[in-house]
């Protein structure tokens, strides 16, 4: 799962994580994050960094 | 003192501050990261989870969510009549139940004070078929001092108005103009000129390029000494006007505190005085 808060700054990202991977599919991820309001950069590495493994470990649970 | 908003929105705030010591400055600061209190989860009874997710990892994420705050109708547990001990004046109770599959999301949380709520749509636990999670959540006042779950403020900083002067001397070569990452300089009617004098970080890169700068000071990055550009933004617990004044009622509750105080130590020292 993503984490609830920026590590560094505090700011609540978790709630633009579903729009953001559905649309980085097609979009440009630095657009993107503009548009969700993700200004700093430590928010945006948030983002970018992230790797969802909820699906990889819920079969064995 | 002088204030001059530059934005002021729902959640964030740009404002300019002039006439007063750095001191103070970064004494609001302060007070908007770690002393204005704000609700967040602090105990979780966890009845049922068979998510993939811990007890712990989930009381965490819960702790997280910015909780619509209104101070007026909540004090601190350690300031309650009930002395802590837990009372509706003190600590709110949110409920959460939900069986997969499904992705659970911060407002599913159902809260005993319906002005209380998750500011943020947050999600929480992604369920799979038979996954099932059931608790109850107690949420507390708390600062920033204890734990960044009760940090109203996010990113709150300040920096000098920066003060650009360009000499007679300047030959209008560009080379700053380029060099300038935040764009506030342009040449126009071939002379040097600023645009946009707040945007400027301080870096002085402008300074290091221009070659007329080894004989003459033609450009100088400086600042005013007594203004201060401050940013501020929230979780979204409590408007950024409202955690702007607190944090300055705050500073101001605690400087009398402390005259209060001095003015004991005064009478004591005069009365030991009196007595030798």
């Amino acid at each position: 799962m993503i984490p609830v808060r920026c590590f560094t700054c505090g700011k609540v990202i978790s709630g633009a994580w579903e729009e953001y991977k559905k649309r980085t599919k097609l979009e440009d991820p630095a657009k993107v994050l503009d548009d969700l309001g993700i200004s700093r950069y430590c928010c945006r590495r948030m983002m970018l960094t992230h790797v969802e493994l909820v699906d990889e470990s819920s079969p064995y649970y | 003192m002088k204030v001059e908003i530059i934005e002021l929105g729902d959640r964030a705030a740009k404002f300019v501050l002039s006439g007063v010591a750095p001191a103070f400055v970064n004494s609001i600061r302060r007070a908007m990261l770690a002393e204005v209190p704000t609700l967040a989860i602090d105990y979780v009874n966890i009845y049922d989870n068979t998510s993939v997710l811990f007890d712990e990892q989930l009381a965490l994420r819960l702790g997280l969510i910015p909780l619509i705050t209104d101070l007026d109708s909540y004090v601190l547990p350690s300031e309650c009549s009930c002395g802590g001990e837990g009372c509706s004046q003190c600590q709110v109770s949110l409920t959460l139940s939900a069986e997969g599959p499904k992705t659970v999301y911060s407002t599913e949380l159902v809260s005993a004070d319906p002005s209380v709520m998750p500011a943020e749509v947050v999600p929480l636990i992604k369920l799979s078929e038979r996954h099932r999670i059931s608790l109850e959540a107690i949420a507390r006042l708390g600062t920033g001092h204890d734990h960044a779950k009760w940090q109203a403020g996010i990113a709150c900083g300040y920096k000098n108005v920066p003060k650009i002067t360009i000499s007679d001397e300047c030959d209008a070569c560009g080379m700053c103009v380029d060099a300038c990452p935040r764009g506030v300089l342009v040449i126009a009617d071939d002379v040097v000129k600023v645009v946009d004098e707040r945007a400027c970080s301080l870096c002085r890169l402008c300074e290091g390029v221009c070659e007329l700068n080894k004989i003459y000071d033609v450009i100088k990055v400086g600042t005013h000494p007594d203004s201060f550009i401050v940013t501020a933004e929230t979780d979204g617990s409590i408007p950024i006007r409202e955690l702007i004044t607190r944090s300055a009622e705050n500073i101001s509750d605690r400087a009398e505190a402390l005259d209060g105080y001095l003015s004991v130590i005064d009478m004591e020292m005069e009365m030991d005085h009196h007595a030798t």
